[in-house]
């Protein structure tokens, strides 16, 4: 039921680059060379995501909470599975981004794609429900512990 | 079902508070100042209408900007996170105001004292956008260039939204600005229980 070892490698254990990318200002001579998507130089975001914007209403903004699922699907491109291998723990859309290099709003449409494929949790509240007073002032006891 | 409901009590609740500023008003070095992680850069590429009155000598067409958002986050327990988004705080950049002040606790603007007008368009908006608001005067080397009755005046804002001098270098100084944006906040969240 679980799919485990999801991960972005090759059938010969390198980083699985699509053919078309080769090229693409990948660096070879790097121990790890970043990863094809994320060189602002090679692909434009809109390639990414297919020319998809973030569409208002997703619920899914820079500090929203995503999680991977452990029954997510085994095989996943390239870009999808750097994103799921990020977050074994919660980590906001804004981390991901920074982490992968990846634009913001690209970040964005594709967690909104990997909660549709059922490899991500994405812990999405209301964001037009009031602040509770309960939920400010712990917020408040937590900052009067920084010293 | 297990792994649904054990992945989803993992995932804390995150909040977020805006730092709007200037460039060099000092919005980066206060959210280092209190992150607990160094602050992240990420990069919002979009296309926008450029808005407000920036520069009237500019057409105002469709542009595609990126712009650099610095963010951190303290950790207020193990079921609550709190992001502090940087972003810049000209009229230009007020398209990525929109997504941030969706379910921002408040937003605190850096004002750099001698150039106040850098973030007029930020004080109008979240003013506007009905947010919890501090203006956070960045103090330079521990001195004003203009008191901060003149800052209000500057930028002409109601006796409501506290203006605090602060360091932008100093956690505890950054810690106390967001506690008076919380103290805010706060304010109104009773004002809607009562």
């Amino acid at each position: 039921m679980t799919a485990e070892g999801t991960d972005a490698t090759g059938p010969d254990g390198g980083p699985s680059i699509r053919p078309f990318l080769d090229g693409a200002g990948v660096s070879p001579a790097r121990p790890v060379p970043p990863p094809a998507w994320a060189d602002p130089t090679g692909l434009r975001p809109y390639v990414l995501t297919a020319g998809r914007v973030p569409a208002s209403g997703t619920g899914i903004g820079p500090e929203t909470q995503v999680v991977a699922r452990d029954d997510r699907p085994a095989i996943l491109a390239p870009e999808l599975s750097a994103i799921v291998e990020t977050c074994p723990t919660p980590l906001s859309v804004a981390e991901i981004s920074a982490r992968l290099g990846l634009h913001l709003g690209v970040a964005r449409v594709l967690v909104g794609d990997l909660r549709a494929a059922g490899a991500l949790h994405v812990e999405t509240t209301d964001p037009t429900r009031p602040h509770t007073p309960e939920t400010i002032l712990r917020v408040m006891r937590g900052l009067r512990a920084i010293s | 079902m297990d792994y649904e409901r054990s992945v989803e009590s993992r995932v804390p609740q995150a909040l977020k508070i805006i730092i709007a500023g200037g460039f060099g008003a000092g919005k980066t070095t206060a959210v280092g100042a209190i992150s607990e992680i160094a602050p992240l850069t990420t990069e919002a590429e979009m296309t926008t209408l450029s808005i407000g009155v920036d520069d009237p000598g500019q057409d105002h067409t469709k542009v595609t900007t990126t712009v650099a958002m610095d963010f951190g986050r303290v950790t207020i327990d193990e079921s609550l996170k709190l992001y502090l988004f940087g972003t810049p705080g000209q009229a230009r950049f007020g398209f990525m105001w929109d997504d941030l002040a969706v379910g921002a606790l408040g937003a605190v603007v850096v004002v750099d004292s001698r150039r106040v007008d850098d973030c007029h368009a930020a004080v109008d908006y979240f003013e506007r956008a009905g947010l919890p608001l501090v203006i956070a005067v960045n103090a330079f080397h521990g001195r004003l260039s203009h008191d901060l009755t003149e800052i209000r005046w500057a930028l002409s804002i109601g006796d409501d939204v506290p203006v605090v001098a602060f360091d932008a270098r100093e956690r505890t100084s950054v810690r106390d600005t967001l506690l008076v944006l919380l103290e805010q906040a706060l304010a109104r969240a009773y004002g809607r229980v009562a």
